[in-house]
């Protein structure tokens, strides 16, 4: 179908692209490593149990922790060998993750599901959380839970907006697997009942459009270049003109959004049978030699990565795992990637910020770019006095999506996104005592 | 990877403007004014805004290293102090100091305007910004202040005309009134003496430093909006409001020789009168001191230009930094009643 123009919402931030780094280079598969890593928090909500035992041999796609309630998700072994232990590390979040660490025996053996051929919507549905298939554009919610809404939804909203700085590995999915792309789409609309399916992407990516143009049941809507543009929120608004009201889901005014590489995750899953044990990152910044579109084993250590690409060109001032704006700091390369683990980052004095803050001279930009229309500021300002029911009443701080925007246009860089977090916090450790 | 790696909350990238940036800005965009200033009052005027600049970079300095204990132990960490001041210096004071300059007239007796400013200078930067907490802290605008503390204790109202162009005068410097005060003037009607061309220019009209050629601050309003340092509507609706109440009031003027008249042609006498366009570019917009959400600066500006434009009429002489003054004493509950309602907000019960 013709690609249309999305609409435009007031707020966002123009931050560089940087996407010329890596949006050239093709998808490439990063050999089996020999040590993976699997944390059990792979999603949102609790973490997996695990179901196997230090010495047990697995193969690539058995079942190594079980979900444990209905926000949570399976996760599997990534390579065939033997699991040598299962330990707490503190990740780079910062809370303690169990680990699963697999050795390699070399063999690459696997053990996926039988291939579905013409699926109902029920066995597509089981076959999503059978996957342990979660949200990759970065949140990690289970999917399996979006394909069963308790309302009545008639649109499916494809996000291949991408609008981060230097992630491009949705952009060489896009390119590369639209075909597998558009029938993931078209396996969880049979799901969910839909028969409307559009795709957002913005207007940097127009080979994309061109792509997705080919397919006759899928309306690309080209979006304009802005940060946060892949917000599900602001995605629903540009693609739809639909407004999510605060604390509520999509669901509730008819859409679902996916991520175009949860798509390709549930074709994998329904048409080879094959779980969530791999995805594609982007390996970008300055400062790394060679920068690559990858298809990383989840569990992959960053060290390993950043091997296959050639290493550091200079010393990295900064190291993130997932996008600049919303992606967290390691501090070593001893961390192991997740599902939902988009990108590794390094960069450069030059392209990191690292300024002090100075003090807030009330320009009210953070307000401006504001793309839920919030007053950071105010929660600045009210937390940082130790006053945090003012933080939150007056910055509005629970429709906060932490997209960084308010952060990044700062004169003063002020910790914006920190204060808000701890004011997220506090409330919600408030409330859970109230019960 | 080695240890000088950071590990801090996102964003991991930051926009390239900094506060000093945006000051060094608003400094580039005072400077037509400056520059034309000296070009209608000479000398004097240039050496006005080079003392009223030192006055308050010297005075925030001064305040920094007493506040920061460079004193203490025999000025032993005073190199250390100068160091951190240096590093913390944003432009803010440079900026205060143009415009406390450039909104002073050259009188006649100068030389008198020479230490006043240095008392103003030193009386906003130390009073009214440092003492409340430094850069953004302020509850007023300082050069504002300034000029209110410098109107009230030294009475500086006597205006100078410029050198280029002069109107109907017989000695070089003029003591009289202003196209203002003939706007305003009670007795009889509402009269502008001097052509609209020659107050846009600034040619031959007495008035402030700064204020006299509009052309120039117009320049500065440009060159700010297009930075995007301040939004480009807000002097304009500022300036609109402001006009048209301007042209009501005057309407009574008539009152005493006949009826009411709403006389548009005063419009642009009235705007490009005394210190309004000025302070609708470079002072009303002052960050520290205007409300930070929009609907809360709507109105900010709405309420201030209606109270200028109302004041004037009664009180008869310039009062923008007065009702900057008054208007910013007010932005803390503005911030207050004025809470944007969040994207996707709708009304209970709706």
């Amino acid at each position: 179908m013709k690609a249309v123009k999305g609409k435009y919402y007031f707020g966002g931030v123009h931050p560089r692209a940087m996407k010329e780094i890596s949006n050239a280079a093709a998808l490439e598969v990063l050999p089996a490593p020999q040590v993976v890593a699997i944390s059990t928090s792979q999603s949102l909500g609790n973490p997996a149990l695990p179901v196997v035992e230090a010495g047990q041999t697995v193969r690539a796609g058995d079942v190594i922790a079980k979900a444990d309630g209905l926000i949570s998700s399976d996760v599997f072994a990534s390579i065939s060998g033997t699991v040598k232990e299962i330990k707490e590390i503190k990740g780079a979040s910062g809370a303690d993750e169990k680990y699963i660490f697999i050795e390699s025996d070399g063999k690459n053996e696997t053990n996926f599901m039988p291939p579905l051929s013409d699926p109902s919507a029920e066995e597509i549905k089981a076959r999503i959380k059978d996957a342990g298939i979660v949200g990759l554009g970065g949140a990690g919610f289970p999917a399996a839970v979006k394909v069963s809404p308790k309302t009545a939804v008639d649109t499916l909203i494809l996000n291949g907006a991408e609008c981060e700085p230097y992630l491009t590995c949705d952009h060489r999915l896009m390119l590369e697997k639209a075909e597998e792309i558009a029938k993931g789409a078209r396996l969880i609309a049979k799901a969910l009942g839909v028969s409307k399916i559009l795709i957002g992407i913005e207007s940097n990516k127009p080979d994309c459009v061109k792509e997705f143009e080919k397919f006759d049941d899928i309306q690309p809507v080209v979006l304009k270049k802005k940060y946060p543009m892949g917000g599900e929120k602001q995605l629903i608004y540009a693609v739809t003109g639909k407004k999510v009201g605060i604390g509520k889901l999509p669901a509730d005014v008819g859409v679902i959004v996916h991520n175009v590489a949860t798509c390709y995750a549930v074709y994998e899953a329904v048409e080879l049978g094959k779980p969530l044990i791999e995805r594609v990152l982007t390996v970008s910044g300055k400062a790394v030699k060679e920068p690559k579109n990858l298809w990383v084993k989840v569990g992959t250590s960053v060290k390993d990565i950043i091997d296959f690409c050639g290493g550091e060109a200079v010393t990295p001032k900064k190291v993130v795992s997932g996008g600049p704006m919303t992606g967290t700091a390691l501090g070593s390369y001893d961390e192991y990637t997740h599902k939902t683990t988009s990108g590794i980052l390094l960069m450069t004095e030059k392209e990191a910020s690292a300024d002090e803050p100075t003090p807030c001279i009330n320009c009210g930009k953070c307000a401006d770019v504001c793309p839920m229309h919030l007053m950071p500021m105010n929660t600045a300002f009210y937390a940082a006095a130790g006053d945090f029911d003012a933080a939150a009443k007056y910055g509005q701080t629970a429709a906060c999506i932490e997209c960084g925007a308010c952060e990044y246009i700062c004169p003063a860089r002020r910790p914006l996104i920190q204060a808000i977090r701890k004011t997220k916090a506090t409330i919600r450790n408030k409330n859970r005592e109230e019960k | 990877m080695d240890n000088t790696v950071v590990v801090s909350t996102p964003p991991h990238v930051k926009s390239k403007r900094t506060t000093r940036g945006i000051m060094i800005d608003v400094a580039i965009a005072l400077l037509p004014s400056a520059v034309m200033g000296c070009v209608f009052f000479g000398w004097q005027a240039l050496l006005i805004i080079l003392m009223s600049v030192f006055a308050c970079v010297a005075t925030e300095f001064v305040y920094f290293f007493i506040a920061n204990k460079g004193f203490s132990n025999k000025c032993a960490d005073a190199g250390k102090v100068c160091a951190r001041w240096l590093k913390q210096f944003d432009f803010t004071s440079v900026v205060t100091g143009l415009i406390l300059a450039l909104i002073i007239p050259v009188t006649a007796k100068w030389y008198n305007v020479f230490y006043q400013v240095i008392i103003g200078g030193i009386f906003a930067i130390a009073i009214v910004k440092m003492l409340f907490g430094g850069t953004g802290k302020n509850l007023v605008n300082p050069a504002a202040a300034g000029r209110v503390f410098m109107f009230l204790s030294f009475a500086l109202t006597a205006y100078t005309a410029p050198n280029i162009g002069a109107l109907d005068l017989t000695s070089g410097v003029f003591t009289g009134p202003t196209n203002l005060s003939w706007l305003l003037s009670a007795d009889g009607n509402p009269v502008t003496k001097v052509s609209v061309l020659d107050l846009f220019l600034g040619t031959g009209v007495a008035g402030c430093i700064g204020e006299t050629c509009k052309a120039a601050i117009l320049l500065g309003y440009v060159y700010l909006a297009a930075r995007q340092v301040i939004k480009w509507w807000q002097p304009l609706l500022f300036i609109a409001v402001f006009g048209f109440t301007a042209v009501f009031m005057s309407g009574f003027a008539y009152l005493a020789t006949g009826g009411y008249i709403f006389n548009m042609e005063l419009f642009l006498p009235h705007v490009l009168s005394g210190g309004v366009l000025f302070g609708a570019v470079f002072m009303f917009t002052d960050y520290s001191t205007s409300p930070k959400g929009v609907y809360g600066q709507i109105f900010y500006y709405v309420a201030g230009a209606v109270l200028v434009a109302v004041l004037r009429y009664f009180t008869k002489i310039e009062v923008a930094s007065f009702v900057i003054m008054l208007m910013n004493l007010f932005v803390p509950l503005i911030d207050k009643y004025f809470i944007r309602k969040p994207f996707g907000y709708k009304k209970e019960g709706k």
